[in-house]
This record gives C-alpha cells, structure tokens and sequence, in this order.
C-alpha cells in the first residue's frame, strides 16, 4: 500500500498487532472426475483468498453446495480425488511456525492436527466411537498430544470437562447414553483439550434443538476467549453468525462475495445477496413481508458468465454478465465482490 | 439401455472382457442350429480322432464329434441356467418386495417360508428328486426343481431393500398421489432392485450350471440330453483322461470355465454400476 | 357449517419400547386435542422440537399410523373408519401431506411429473393425456412454475427450491381442503425459504386451504400463523394466538423455547451462559 496518509477504503484491515494463523490465497480447488471416458469439473472452490486473525472467530456462511465444505475440507489439508487443489494456498501460522498445507509434507501435516489444528463436526456420533466409552476416545485423540502419564492426563481431561460443565462420569459414559447437546459437547471438548491454535467448526450446532444450540453456542464462544484460539465457524445459520462470530464471509456459489465485521454486514449488507439473505430473515416481533430471492443457485460444473449471482441480482449491469467482479475494499475492513457496489449503480 | 450397454462396452473393462467371453461362449451355442448331425446319434465319425483340421476338437470315443456335440451341451446348459435364474428371480422379486413393502403378517408369513427353504440342503434334495423320479427326471423338471430352491437368498436381499424403500418419504408421495400398492411395488420400488437382480442373475446362472454339471458328472440327471455335465459324465464312463483322449474332458472344462468367468465379470461390473444416482451422473456428464 | 374440519380429540400415540423383557410404553402424543373450522381458512402451527411428538401427530392425522386412544375426526367422520382402499383415496383427495425434504420426496429414478399425473388421474376427472397435463400446469402456475419447466426432468435436475414447489402443486391437484406440512422449509435454502413460506400463505388466502405447518423455527411461524400450538414430550404445553403466544408466552417451556431463538439483530453480542436453563434441560432429554 502507498497511500498510508490517507486511511483509503482500500485498508483492508487495520494492521494487526500479530500476524494471521489461517492466511488463504487464490485457493481453487475442483472436483474432477473421468467416468467413462466423460469429464467433469465441479468448481466448489474458486478463487478465495482470506485471512484469519488470532483469537477471532470467522464465520463462513452459503447455502448448500456452494462449496463451503470444500473450502474447510480444503483448508484442513483433508482433500481427496476427485477433489484438487488447482491453484493457490493454504498457510498457516502457529507460533511463528508457518506450514504451508500444499507445499509441505504429510508428516508435517499430520503433525499439527489436533495439537494445533482440531475440528468440531456435525454428526458428534462420527467423532465418538459408538462402541468405547468417551474415556477412550480422549485417550485416543489426545493422549500423546499432551504428553502427561495417566493419571495426570485424566485430571486435566477432568479440569478441562468441567469447563464445559461436564462431570468427570461421562468419560465413563458410551456415547448413545448422552444427550445430543452432552455428545456435542463432549466433541467441543475433545476439541479443544489440546489448546490448539486453530479450530474448525462445520455446523456443529446445526443438528441440535434451539434450547440446546444456544448453551452449546455459549460455550464454544466461552472456550474461544479462554484458549484464545482462532476458528472458523462455519454455517448455514445466519442468526447464528450474528450472535458468535467476529467476521463474517458470505459464500456463493464457490467464491467469497462479501467479507467483513459481522455485525457491519449485518448492520448494512453490500453485496445484493448478502442484503437480500438478511432482509428476509424472519424476526419474532417483525410482521412486514418477506420476500425470498428468485431462480436458482448455479450448477457449478458449468457457472454462468461472469458474475455467479448476476443471473438473481437486481441490480445486474451489462459488466456484471461478461466479467467476474473480484473482491474489492469498500469500507473499513469490509470487502466486496459486485460491481454495482464497487463502481457505482450505472447512471 | 442400448446406450447404457454402449458405455459400459467402451468405458469397463471388466463388462467388456466378460461380453467378449460370453459372446464367444453364446456363438457356440448358436452354432449348435447348423450341425450336421443331431446330438443323441452316436458312432457318426470315426472315434477317438484327436484334435485336426477336419474335426477341431477330436471326436469322442462314441464316435461323435466333440465340436457339434459341445454346441448342443452348451447350448442345453446356458438355456437351463437362464431358465433357473429367470424363474427363481420372478419368484425372489415378488416374495422379497411384496413382504417388504406390506410388512405385517404377510412378510411374517412370507418369510418364514423364505427360511425354510434358506435351511433346506440343497444337494440332497436333488438328489432324493432323482431317486424319486428317475426317468420321469427331464431337463425341464430339473430346472423347475432349482427355480424352486433357488431364490431365497435373494428374495431376503430384495425385502431388505424394499423394507428401507417403504420408509422413504417418496413412497408416501406416491402414496398420497393415489398409486396403487402394485403401481408402487413397480414403479417406485423395482428400479431400486433391478440393478441387484441383473448382478444376482449372473450369480444364479453360475449356480445353477454349477450344480447341473455336478449332479451331470455323478449321472444323476438325464444322461441322454447332451450339456456340459453329461458330457464329462460320457468321458469319465470311456475313462478319458487315461486313455489319453484329452480333447474329450478339455474342451467342455474350458468351455465352462469361461461361461463362468464371463458371468462373474459381468457380475462384478454390474455391482460397480448399481448406485443409481452416479450412474445417471456418468451417463450424463456435464450437458451443455 | 356446523361440523369442524378437522377435530382432533384427547389423542394418545404410545410405542412399546425395550425388549422382551424390560418393556416398557412411551407415549410419543399424550392427550392432544384441537380444532380446524371448516370456514375458517388458516395456517395452525404445531412447534415442537426433536421428541415432542409433532411427527407422530402428523402421520395420525394423515391417517398413516392409528393412535392408541382418542379421536380425529375430518368433516365428522372419524380416520379409525377409514380402511378401505377407495375410502382411503376419497380422504386423501380432501387432506394432502408436503415432506421435509424435497430431494428426498421424489424417486430419483423417476420424472418428477408423474407425480402430477398421477395425481390428477386419480383424483380428478381428467382422463385424457390433453387434460391431465392442463390439470397438473395449472396447479404448477399456482405455485409459481409451469409444466414446461417441470415436464421430463429428473429430480436431480431442479433445486430444492422448484422440488418443494412441484410437492405443494401436486398438493393442490386433488383441491385438497387441509395441507399438513411437516417441516417444509427446513430443507430449503435461506434465499429461498421465504418464497415458500410466502407460498403457504398465498395457498391460505387464495385457495382457500387450510394448512397445519409443523416447525421447530419460531420465526418462520411467527411470520405466517394464525393459531400455534406448542408441544413438549407429546403434550401441549401452550396454544393460541400465534403473534399473541409468541410476543408473549406464559407457560416455563414456551418462554425457554422464546428465549432460545437467535435473534439476527444481536450485533455480535456475547451470547450469555445460561448454564442453569440448559443444564436442566439436557438432563431432562434423557
């Protein structure tokens, strides 16, 4: 940047005191597959960059397959065929300990997970072995991670339960004998014993009761300003994102449309899309029509031309079907991808 | 379908190699039209003549020729497999989907039935039906008797499938768009099963020839109808291997051998090319 | 018009649960009862969450699974009496079922427009090609599509959004009187969810439908219901007003449940531990 003078929308961020964990860029990754001789190419990814700074929550918010779990999948170095990374990447930063995830090697990657790099799924009865009790699954996800004899190791699984509000009996407990939100946070836990730099999120409360989610939520947020770790949060959810996360990134169809502080966007949404999600959500209390967005999300084999949304937008320009508007500063620590908002409505 | 058939020709190996065998092993049958001889006359060319250009497969110590003969056994045993796998899957399609789906004490009925006959020995069974019915023992009613006995494995297959189907919220929808339980049991339900019965088809013929021949070579069956089995039956009665006429036992081995490759082959390809929804996505590729 | 349109009265649905030994009963609906007037077209919200017995209820008013005590009744005629296949098809021209899920709702080995065919085959007098398919454009138009664009294609062909849509027009073929909606939009895309909602309303105010909309998302059923009912552990726990109930709920349950729902409008603030609350109610889930 050239002009520091003059605090220029073009500021992407203030400069933070410390340098991000997660940085991403340009990352593409596809999903290509040969079946009889027929090839396709699903762009899930494609070209995202962001950054992740310490001791920040980031939400990721799209609909279903706009490619969000590609972007986690691809962001956790967990890809498999017919999934590629196609271009850009992945960096992280521990301690002063880069690791880029597509230049380094399996060991290294294996390295960080769960000491530095751990992840709070869906489905707690995918993490949990259904058949071992949670005891065991602590002593299998973390044991050499911490390094501590036995005895100690249970006790700071013991401490570290009660954080969660959780007895030191569940370690005894299998899983199908917990509650949906005691399993999920016994995940959390399990998560997050390690104190681990980097945690990934995927719709961890999307599966539980609304009375449940909101303790569960609470508790991730506590655990996250007590280890003082990053997350990326991601969700379909957007009330969820609007009482947890710090940043906020709204996906569709593959790219990153609108970034910036969570409750900015919410306050005053940019990109059509985002305006269009937030104004139709339903608010208790609030009894003026809604209106839904019409037409469909692209097939991402074949993207439309141009801008993805241009086809649903309102305020689509002839620019807007001929060229792909890249993400672009506007206001402070805020990004979007439209020109319309970028340029100016035509006039 | 055609086109389905066309892909799985040029993009799967294994459909293609077990095709290639099959259709070798059909055109013999078919070559079984044009012989000169019909199959029951005996001492028509010299015996005993090994393989050579006038008879390329040697001819058997009853004076037959092994080529014509083998077309007509081949033949006869491919059409009995096919019978057995047709019939005993029309019986497993309607027991398996109709208990599935009517659940209750039609399925409880049904598939006490069904165990029975998972239970029975099959061999014995065939064996006693020999004993029993002696000459009265044609071709036809042996493939009866396996049709019969052969399709409990798969109708419990199917009824699990069906008993899962019954449960999905399109069953409901058609329920609630007036489809009768037929028309469900049809439309909504057999396309789910279908791939699974083309690949137990495959299984079931290879079953079915496998205990024919079986029960051929021990000469519990009509020796008179020439196939496979009765033809190594009439070697092993001329003591064939050790009198050194080979070509007698090699040819119909072999020929066997490879009807049973070609149907494991396809077998197998067609277990690759069960889920529905990836086939339909192969098929489509991307359509601009 | 004096019979209700659809009465339901002190209803019980138990399950025996356990094995052969340790059996014991749970009643997944205990003691409902409620009204829908015939004239009176509305949109009655049932809000449960997961275990509350809300499904269960659904299905016995589909008439698909008996209840163990209690009755249901749809325009006096009490659904334990209806067994006979062309009884059966005669209530469900009169009372139609929209899934959760539209991708599941379909036989993905089939054209989603035999379900619309089949539909006005049954359950109107269209016989001929030319006339069924007009009878299944017109209903896609009341929903927003055409048969052109539905015509021929596989599920996996249309978004969630145009499947849910194709599932409320096949609704509609047979000008059913009650839609029961189990659901509906939790499947659905948030860009699309309010076009379906609007959609219900739409079915209420102009087609004259009646629809039970069956949620776990107070929102949604703030913005469209007219009556709700909020169930916990198959009871009823508190019924009335929608905007009234919710605005203002009174039963210990209800107010939990309110108080639970996100609000979009928190501005990233600290959501609160409440400990205590959920603590209870995690124990009380087992």
């Amino acid at each position: 940047m050239t002009a520091i003078a003059s605090p220029a929308p073009g500021d992407v961020i203030a400069k933070p005191q410390r340098e991000p964990v997660l940085v991403v860029s340009d990352l593409r990754a596809y999903y290509q597959t040969h079946y009889f001789g027929i090839v396709r190419e699903v762009r899930a990814v494609d070209d995202i960059s962001l950054h992740i700074n310490p001791d920040e929550i980031y939400g990721l918010a799209g609909e279903s397959s706009c490619g969000k779990t590609t972007l986690i999948k691809t962001i956790a170095g967990a890809i498999q065929p017919p999934l590629n990374v196609v271009g850009g990447s992945v960096r992280f930063n521990f301690g002063g300990a880069p690791l880029d995830v597509y230049a380094s090697t399996p060991q290294a990657r294996n390295a960080i997970r769960w000491r530095h790099l751990s992840y709070i799924m869906q489905g707690s009865m995918s993490v949990l072995n259904p058949v071992r009790r949670v005891r065991q699954s602590f002593i299998d996800f973390a044991f050499r991670h911490i390094g501590q004899p036995m005895p100690q190791f249970i006790d700071t699984i013991v401490a570290h339960l009660e954080r969660l509000h959780l007895q030191a009996n569940v370690l005894d407990a299998y899983p199908h004998e917990l509650s949906g939100g005691m399993r999920q946070r016994v995940t959390i836990a399990l998560a997050t014993v390690c104190r681990p730099e980097f945690i990934i999120a995927d719709e961890p409360t999307t599966a539980l009761d609304v009375v449940v989610q909101k303790g569960v939520l609470a508790m991730i947020r506590g655990i996250q300003r007590e280890i003082g770790s990053s997350m990326l949060f991601v969700t379909h959810d957007l009330a969820v994102h609007a009482n947890l996360t710090d940043r906020l990134g709204i996906m569709y169809a593959g790219r990153i449309v609108e970034e910036g502080p969570t409750a900015e966007i919410f306050r005053a949404p940019k990109h059509p899309y985002t305006a269009n999600l937030i104004h139709s959500l339903p608010r208790i209390g609030d009894t003026a029509p809604k209106k839904g967005l019409d037409g469909v999300p692209p097939n991402l084999a074949e993207p439309p031309p141009g801008c993805r949304f241009h086809p649903r937008c309102p305020l689509a320009m002839d620019i807007c079907r001929r060229e792909n508007p890249a993400m672009e500063p506007s206001g402070p620590g805020r990004r979007v991808a439209c020109f319309a908002v970028t340029r100016g409505e035509p006039s | 379908m055609l086109s389905i058939l066309r892909d799985l020709l040029r993009y799967n190996r294994e459909f293609a190699a077990g095709a290639v065998l099959l259709a070798i092993v059909v055109a013999l049958a078919a070559m079984s039209a044009f012989a000169p001889m019909p199959p029951e006359d005996v001492y028509v060319v010299p015996p005993d003549v090994p393989p050579s250009w006038a008879y390329p497969m040697g001819t058997t110590s009853r004076g037959q020729d092994v080529f014509w003969q083998l077309a007509f056994a081949i033949r006869n045993t491919l059409l009995f497999g096919f019978i057995v796998a047709i019939l005993s899957r029309i019986l497993s399609l309607v027991i398996g989907l109709v208990s599935g789906y009517l659940g209750g004490i039609v399925d409880r009925v049904l598939m006490s039935i069904n165990d029975t006959f998972i239970v029975m020995p099959l061999f014995p069974i065939l064996v006693m039906f020999y004993f029993v019915m002696k000459d009265r023992m044609s071709w036809a009613a042996l493939a009866l008797v396996m049709a019969g006995l052969g399709w409990a494995y798969d109708a419990r297959l199917i009824r699990s499938i069906a008993m899962s189907l019954r449960t999905r919220q399109f069953t409901e929808q058609s329920v609630f768009s007036g489809m009768s339980t037929s028309q469900i049991v049809t439309q909504d339900h057999l396309p789910y099963v279908m791939p699974i019965v083309f690949s137990t088809t495959m299984n079931n013929i290879n079953w079915s020839i496998g205990l024919e021949v079986t029960l051929s070579v021990l000469g519990f069956t009509n020796i008179n109808t020439p196939t496979i089995g009765v033809m190594i039956y009439w070697a092993n009665q001329h003591t064939a291997m050790t009198a050194g006429v080979w070509w007698w036992i090699f040819f119909p081995v072999a020929l066997v051998i490879m009807t049973f490759i070609g149907l494991f082959l396809l077998a197998v390809s067609m277990n690759e090319y069960i889920d529905p929804r990836s086939r339909l996505s192969r098929m489509r590729g991307t359509r601009t | 018009m004096s019979e209700p349109l659809l009465e339901v009265r002190n209803v019980c649905k138990a399950f025996g649960m356990g094995g052969l030994l340790a059996r014991y009963r749970f009643a997944a609906v205990n003691d409902v009862s409620f009204t829908i007037e015939q004239d009176r077209h509305e949109i009655f919200t049932i809000i449960g969450e997961s275990g509350s017995g809300k499904t269960t209820l659904a299905r016995m008013i589909l008439n698909l699974v008996p209840m163990t005590s209690g009755s249901i009744r749809f325009r006096g005629t009490d659904l334990a009496t209806i067994r006979r296949p062309a009884d059966r098809l005669a209530f469900m021209g009169h009372v139609q079922p929209i899934f959760q899920n539209p991708f599941e709702a379909f036989n993905p080995l089939k054209r989603v427009d035999r379900y619309l065919f089949t539909t006005a085959r049954r359950f109107t007098d269209a016989r001929s090609t030319g006339e069924v398919e007009s009878r299944a454009d017109l209903a896609l138009r009341k929903v927003g599509l055409s048969l052109a664009e539905v015509k021929q294609r596989f599920p996996h062909e249309l978004s969630g959004g145009q499947l849910q849509r194709v599932a409320v027009a096949r609704s509609l073929i047979s000008e059913p009187s009650l839609i029961v909606a189990d659901e509906p939009v939790s499947m659905v895309d948030a860009s699309i969810r309010m076009s379906i909602v609007n959609l219900f309303k739409t079915l209420r105010d102009d087609l004259n439908v009646s629809i039970i909309y069956i949620t776990h998302d107070l929102a949604t059923a703030y913005y469209i219901s007219d009556r709700i009912m909020i169930m916990k552990k198959g009871e009823v726990v508190e019924s009335g007003p929608a905007r009234t109930v919710l605005a203002d709920p009174q039963h210990p349950y209800s107010i939990l449940l309110r108080n639970s729902v996100l609000s979009p409008d928190a501005k990233g603030e600290l959501l609160e531990p409440q400990f205590s609350t959920t603590e209870r109610d995690l124990a009380g889930t087992r």
